[in-house]
């Protein structure tokens, strides 16, 4: 395990370093000139000057990108063009709200998945749901948000549609507005952020839901008809029993990977949820980045995103090798 | 039969099961009845379909619930009545009542539970803890392997593992579904030895399922033979063994062989099993392949009714010509001689091999495990060499190394000719592509030579004539066919342009007694009427024996001998050769304590 933890962390830092050399060409490739971004369009050409030897833009690439990295390594990500501070502010801002949802939606997502396996396990020849999930399954993400917040906002006006947080001034310590509720004991601000959530957090969890779903019914048919599963019930042991302690576990691996890969779908799917569904996090931030050419932005966002990637994928092999001790880390 | 003194503890009557598959309910099993009685061992015997797995399945409440089982007669267990009993009878008669264990001690061990969570779901009956039924069922170190997890332990470790979890429970009946059809002789010796032990101190009754009538002989005091579901013959293992009433049992125990069969000639074999075109319901369902059938016989049902012969019984209306049969069968030609030449087909020396399979390194790299070391062996024109050995001795990856399909680390391989050997796999079924007709298959091997398609289609059917499959089949799907059938049409397909060198992987291994014959005999007579030398790997030292003209002995990637195959039965050289020899079941052994 812990030789596995030191290869992954090893590895995190290959990844990164591959990563930050690519973000690092595109800065130089891309034909924006950041002196002149940062000196403003109006600028006379010498104050481009001077702030172009202020960045160090003369210096040979080597030492730019040894400078890039330094400056990474102190969590540097340089200045958004669009809002003007420090990219990493900007993201220590907004990645709480997005962090809030995507877990929502993980969670979410995996419950759907359970639910869907089981109703589809306990009833065979159930039909209807194959259908409603291939249906589910192909709505594009932007539309199912849309179709989620026409109805149920603006028809039904049963959630909030757009937002985060009905009360305008809260801050709390942590950033996540329902665990923020409750620590500074106002239980109001939980249910509200909580409410806001749903209707996002549904339309990122159904995708989620009805791949790891599948998968997860796969293989527990698989599974339920193994030699084994067999040697339980012969056991005596109750259906409910076979299932949990037998059929689950061994049909663990491959909706794990599916989570896997699921969730990294999940950060492309947040930019166009949270824009929809006007969420202020890392997501919309990025879309804005995107719409005003705030390169700086985008690949700040982009490592952020790199390196949850490289935490969720090591989640995963863990609950893995947990679920099938024949797994070695 | 003597009255007897004991209560049954198994009491199965007119039982019958209906499973429906696409919708249409067909009868596995038809009208069965039988006792068992505590401590006895009763054998049930049949080939691969004739519904013996089902039986045991029944008796567990553990048939298919895809297949909408419907159940008919009666089923009294310890005096419980189980025909239509609920889903808490059914557990609680399976948690204390029956138990079994199966074909597959691989596949029925949880892979991600330790075996003594495995086993601490076997609520046990009367005291016993985990490590002692472990250490009882002759496993060493009993506290290592209750923490380990299945795969970690071998085949024969794994199955007493599952005795001893099944008698942990002190079942009154235990369900022995063919258990030692997947391991080696020698550890097949032991578990039947241990079964028996287990049966008499526990008095635990044992239903043993098997195709092997010489398994069930050493072991049974019973036996019940079955066909397509009924029961044809039933009576005391000896009086069964010896004096067969039933044409059925009596051309099983024709085409079971051993060390003592006649290898000069053909084995004896069961005429092909053909789709039944005649209603069960008044005609026995043998009659379409019984050698003494008379027109009755597609007209009557027989009863099970008291034999002629022995004490037990028999659906036969003709069983009193059964006798005739068994005189008439050393009558066959033997096989021609086969002209072996100087020449070399295939020549291996000193080939050696290693796999990856050692303890991993901390970058995951597993260190190299030597499988063959040093193996040189010639296999000349025309000859038939058998490569016997355990699991894991390095069998198949010397007929790998032989067919080109690995290549060795060390020594050199020569091969008479460019045309590359042809391979026959252990499971014809696997070695089939599903979506292809048999045709397609076996015509693919002539695309290299580019004929038209109309004389390329007349070889096809050429091949499928020579060995012995109906010409209808050529455009059947591998699914639409039995594995005999399937057997036969990948040799069509290996000999369709016929190899100076055959490779047959375990061919025979996962097939019952019948159809081991059948395919004993087709490659005994295709390789002297097509000339081809053979390599046939095997664990089985009597078909070794029947087929080839030399056996050699293959141990931890050794060879330890290589002779004639009865000098070798005669005096074999190593220990591992008379350990095999001393675990073949046979006829004569056991039987009637």
């Amino acid at each position: 395990m812990l030789a596995y933890l030191i290869k992954s962390f090893v590895g995190a830092v290959v990844v990164l370093l591959v990563m930050s050399f690519i973000v690092f060409c595109l800065q130089s490739i891309i034909p924006a000139d950041p002196a002149r971004a940062i000196a403003g369009p109006s600028a006379p050409p010498e104050k481009v000057e001077a702030m172009r030897e202020q960045l160090g833009l003369d210096d040979p690439a080597v030492v730019q990108y040894g400078r890039f990295l330094l400056r990474l390594a102190h969590a540097d990500l340089g200045t958004s063009v669009r809002t003007r501070r420090p990219v990493a502010d900007d993201i220590q801002q907004y990645l709480p709200a997005t962090l809030e949802l995507g877990l929502a939606s993980i969670a979410l997502g995996v419950a759907l998945a359970g639910v869907m396996a089981a109703l589809q396990f306990l009833i065979p020849g159930l039909g209807g749901i194959r259908l409603a999930m291939v249906g589910v399954g192909s709505t594009p993400i932007f539309l199912s948000a849309l179709l989620l917040t026409y109805f149920f906002w603006f028809r039904l006006d049963w959630l909030p549609g757009a937002g985060r947080l009905a009360y305008r001034d809260f801050a709390g310590p942590t950033g996540f507005n329902v665990v923020d509720g409750i620590l500074v004991g106002r239980p109001e601000v939980s249910v509200d952020a909580l409410l806001h959530m749903i209707l996002p957090a549904l339309a990122l969890a159904l995708p989620i839901g009805i791949a790891v779903g599948r998968s997860l019914n796969g293989a527990l048919h698989d599974v339920m008809s193994q030699a084994y599963v067999r040697t339980a019930r012969g056991k005596g042991l109750s259906e409910t029993k076979v299932l949990l302690s037998h059929g689950l576990r061994n049909a663990a691996t491959a909706p794990l990977s599916m989570l896997g890969l699921q969730v990294r779908l999940l950060f492309g799917n947040l930019l166009v949820v949270e824009r929809v569904f006007g969420w202020p996090g890392l997501g919309l931030y990025t879309v804005q980045a995107f719409a005003s050419a705030d390169l700086p932005a985008v690949l700040g966002v982009a490592i952020v995103f790199g390196i949850l990637y490289i935490l969720v994928n090591t989640l995963i092999e863990i609950g893995q090798s947990m679920a099938d001790p024949r797994i070695n880390l | 039969m003597s009255e007897p003194v004991t209560e049954s503890v198994l009491a199965v009557k007119d039982l019958s099961v209906f499973l429906s598959r696409e919708g249409r309910p067909s009868r596995v099993l038809d009208d069965i009845s039988f006792d068992m009685f505590p401590g006895e061992i009763v054998a049930l015997v049949g080939e691969s379909g004739s519904g013996k797995t089902s039986i045991g399945l029944t008796l567990q409440g553990l048939l298919p619930r895809e297949y909408l089982p419907q159940v008919a007669g009666s089923i009294r267990l310890a005096g419980i009545e189980l025909v239509g009993a609920g889903r808490r009878t059914w557990q609680s008669a399976r948690r204390q009542l029956v138990r079994a264990i199966s074909q597959d001690p691989m596949g029925a061990l949880n892979p991600t539970m330790t075996i003594r969570r495995q086993m601490r779901e076997t609520s046990g009956g009367a005291g016993g803890s985990i490590e002692d039924w472990l250490s009882r069922t002759g496993l060493p170190d009993p506290d290592r392997i209750a923490d380990a997890l299945p795969h970690r332990l071998s085949g024969g470790q794994r199955q007493r593992v599952l005795i001893a979890m099944a008698m942990m429970a002190r079942p009154k009946l235990l369900i022995a579904d063919e258990p030692t059809t997947a391991l080696d002789v020698t550890m097949q010796a032991q578990i039947l030895d241990l079964l028996r032990d287990l049966a008499r101190e526990q008095q635990t009754a044992i239903l043993f399922v098997t195709h092997d009538l010489g398994v069930a002989a050493s072991l049974a005091d019973r036996v019940l033979v079955l066909y397509a579901g009924r029961i044809v013959e039933m009576g005391r293992t000896r009086d069964v063994a010896r004096n067969a009433a039933h044409p059925y049992s009596a051309g099983l125990l024709a085409a079971r062989f051993d060390l003592d069969t006649d290898r000069r000639r053909p084995l004896p074999t069961l005429p092909p099993e053909r789709t039944p075109s005649i209603n069960v319901e008044n005609a026995c369902a043998y009659a379409t392949r019984c050698p003494i059938a008379q027109p009755d016989c597609t007209a009557i049902r027989p009863p099970l009714e008291p034999a002629s012969v022995h004490d037990g019984a028999v659906a036969c209306l003709h069983h009193d010509q059964t006798s005739f049969l068994l005189a008439q069968r050393a009558g066959t030609k033997p096989w021609p001689a086969q002209a072996i030449q100087e020449t070399a087909a295939l020549r291996l020396s000193n080939v050696g091999k290693t796999y990856r399979t050692g303890p991993r390194s901390f970058w995951g790299r597993r260190q190299p495990q030597p499988v063959l070391r040093s193996v040189s062996l010639s296999i000349k024109l025309g000859e038939c060499v058998a490569l016997v050995g355990e699991s894991g001795a390095g069998k198949s990856t010397l007929l790998r190394i032989a067919a080109g399909l690995v290549v060795p680390e060390s020594g050199t391989v020569t091969r008479f000719d460019k045309l590359p050997p042809q391979v026959v796999f252990q499971d014809p079924v696997a070695a089939l592509t599903p979506w292809l007709t048999i045709g397609e298959q076996i015509g693919e091997r002539l695309r290299a030579v580019s004929l038209d398609s109309g004389y390329g289609r007349r070889l096809v059917g050429e091949a499928i004539k020579l060995v012995g499959l109906d010409p209808v089949l050529m455009d059947a799907l591998p699914a639409e066919m039995s594995v005999g059938q399937c057997q036969r049409a990948v040799l069509a397909r290996a000999v369709i342009v016929p190899p100076r060198l055959l490779l047959c992987d375990e061919p025979i291994s996962a097939m019952d007694v019948s159809l081991a014959a059948t395919t004993l005999n087709l490659l005994s007579d295709l390789r002297r009427r097509l000339d081809m030398a053979m390599l046939f790997v095997t664990h089985d030292l009597a078909a070794a024996r029947i087929i080839a003209d030399r056996v050699a002995v293959l141990k931890d990637g050794e060879l330890v001998e290589v002779a004639d195959p009865d000098a070798i039965i005669a005096a074999p050289q190593s220990a591992y050769t008379r350990s095999l020899i001393a675990a073949m079941p046979s006829l004569q052994a056991g039987g009637g304590r």
